[in-house]
């Protein structure tokens, strides 16, 4: 068999501004001769370096002993006649064996030390993977599903696909969408271990063991390329500090002629009659709130900017509006409440708000809800739907 | 199925999945070891509580497994890898011709990764060697991957590895 016809299956690269040695993809040579020129590219970089060496192994899907053997080989010599100079491995808790790996280096040598990035690597983070958010989720996919149902299908969601649904939260929308759509292969990722573990449970509950959820971070994932034909990302590109690097992500494991669908909010258009004032300038407050948190809250209409940039062709932007009329108003109401809860009871403390702020701020939400129960009220919650082909 | 009556006495571990070729042809390219274990380890994981890093984890351990055969293996004869599960445990049954002689070598490495001293002996492994040898190999999957590693029975000239995974309570 003819294997030099292979595509190398990782990547190395050195970033002398960063000091920044990356190695991506499965390294499994048979001997280290192999990977010669990468060893060495990582010596190059250890002369060239001052301070820190940071080895970034966020995305090393696989390594074999024989590769390892040979890095730790040049790590630890580095180590013994660089005494100047300090290694730090960056690790991800999505590969937990790299975490293992490169953890016994440190007990060899102490220059050695290893980080595991995603365990604090978006500043919403904290506030989105507790359990905090998961009223806010169950709320919401209840109400916006009565539209997405008729829109995804617009946007090229048929029965029979490979989709995946890249931030999904508690999995609701997976659930409703399997069975809507019957998907022949349906991939759930997030990073958030509590919005897991409650989307697995709900599965169990109801039977349903061909969702796979997964462990990961959308701006690194662990799925190969190529393999979806539907991927959805609702309601994260707002929440995650770097949508560009999510879209990117989405794209890549996206099938060519496959479509990827994005759903965002712009807060601030949020509304309500009668008190419309307080509604609008709690809205705004929202908006502002998140974007001190680096989260984009007011993303929706940039959609098609963000899908243009990515490399998507085809691309399709609607927005509908989730309203009280929609159907029981108690449900639109209990989005607000557990926005309040979390947004005011818990980020705007986190910032530091004053109470007379706090205060205000949680009034605009209970006007909010008074618009949404009043008998001759009206209250709403905008978003925008948008999708790309990406190109054969 | 080589080893068959080795878990005969633990029929509570359920079979998932095996192959076998001849040794020859798995011999002829390197990258078997990893396409198979990839393989592999897709078709077992489906239905684990997270499917993609269960794979992940599984193809890495069964790939250092495949590259002991393939580097210590002989040419003749078959070499078959069998999949079984109880609970959160995998095991894994590889069975491959070697040369003679090499039972004894695999007892002792595999005596190794059971020893109080299989740390430091696998740090020192890291540290010394230029690159990994079979036990160290074995030594990393006890360690890296919690695995319980035995052999297994066999007709000479073949050795069955026999290794726990218990990875569905690693894989958190
Ligand atoms: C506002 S929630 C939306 C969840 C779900 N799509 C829904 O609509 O109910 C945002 C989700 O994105 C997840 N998330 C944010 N950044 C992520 C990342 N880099 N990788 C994986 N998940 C991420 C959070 O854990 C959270 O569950």
């Amino acid at each position: 068999m003819n294997t030099t016809a292979l595509a190398v299956p990782f990547k190395a690269e050195f970033d002398p501004n960063s000091q920044e040695f990356a190695l991506s993809g499965v390294v499994r040579p048979r001997s280290a001769d192999e990977i010669a020129a990468i060893i060495s590219m990582l010596k190059g970089a250890i002369e060239e370096v001052r301070g820190v060496l940071y080895i970034n192994v966020k995305r090393l899907v696989q390594m074999n002993n024989t590769a390892y053997h040979a890095f730790a080989r040049v790590l630890l010599d580095s180590c013994r006649t660089r005494s100047d100079i300090r290694f730090v491995v960056v690790t991800s808790s999505v590969v937990g064996w790299t975490e293992r790996m490169f953890a016994h280096l440190n007990r060899i040598e102490p220059q050695v030390t290893v980080e595991v990035y995603d365990s604090k690597f978006y500043p919403g983070q904290s506030f989105v993977e507790n359990t905090s958010f998961i009223p806010i989720l169950r709320t919401q996919t209840k109400m916006t599903w009565r539209h997405e149902r008729a829109i995804l299908p617009r946007h090229g969601l048929r029965p029979g696909m490979a989709m995946a649904d890249i931030c999904c939260g508690i999995g609701d929308f997976a659930m409703l969408a399997r069975k809507e759509f019957q998907p022949a292969r349906i991939v759930a990722l997030d990073h958030s271990k509590a919005s897991l573990a409650y989307a697995r449970d709900v599965a169990s509950g109801f039977g349903v063991t061909d969702i796979e959820y997964t462990y990961g971070d959308a701006s690194e994932m662990l799925l190969e390329d190529n393999q979806f034909d539907f991927v959805t990302c609702r309601h994260s590109l707002q929440i995650f500090n770097q949508p560009d690097m999510l879209l990117k992500e989405l794209f890549r494991i996206c099938k060519p002629g496959g479509r990827v669908y994005i759903t965002n909010e712009k807060n601030s258009h949020c509304l309500g009659e009668p008190r419309s004032q307080s509604i609008q300038w709690t809205y705004n407050e929202v908006a502002r709130l998140f974007s001190h948190f680096e989260m984009d809250v007011e993303l929706g209409p940039k959609s098609k900017r963000y899908l243009v940039d990515a490399g998507f062709d085809d691309i399709l932007v609607e927005s509908f509006m989730v309203t009280n009329l929609d159907g029981d108003p108690q449900d639109f109401a209990d989005i607000i409440a557990a926005w309040e809860n979390v947004y005011a009871g818990e980020m705007a403390v986190k910032r530091g708000d004053p109470p007379e702020f706090i205060e205000r701020f949680r009034q605009g939400f209970r006007d909010h809800i008074f618009a949404a129960l009043h008998p001759k009220g009206y209250a709403g919650w905008p978003i925008w739907a948008a999708s790309g082909r990406k190109p054969l | 199925m080589h080893g068959a009556e080795n878990h005969r006495t633990e029929a509570a571990y359920e079979p998932l999945l095996q192959f076998e070729m001849e040794m020859g042809a798995f011999l002829s390219d390197w990258n078997h070891c990893d396409q198979l274990s990839s393989f592999m380890a897709r078709m077992i994981s489906h239905n684990r509580t997270d499917p993609v890093r269960h794979s992940n984890f599984f193809s890495s351990a069964l790939n250092e497994l495949l590259e002991v055969s393939f580097r210590g293996g002989s040419p003749d004869g078959r070499i078959g890898c069998a999949v079984y599960r109880r609970g959160p445990t995998e095991r894994v049954e590889l069975t491959f011709p070697c040369p003679p002689g090499q039972r004894q070598f695999y007892g002792e490495a595999v005596a190794k990764t059971r020893d109080g001293d299989a740390h430091a002996r696998y740090l020192d492994s890291i540290a010394t060697d230029l690159a990994p040898s079979r036990e160290a190999v074995l030594l990393d999957l006890s360690i890296n991957f919690d695995a319980d590693v035995r052999l297994g029975e066999s007709d000479p000239p073949s050795i069955t590895l026999v290794v726990d995974l218990p990875l569905e309570g690693v894989v958190r």
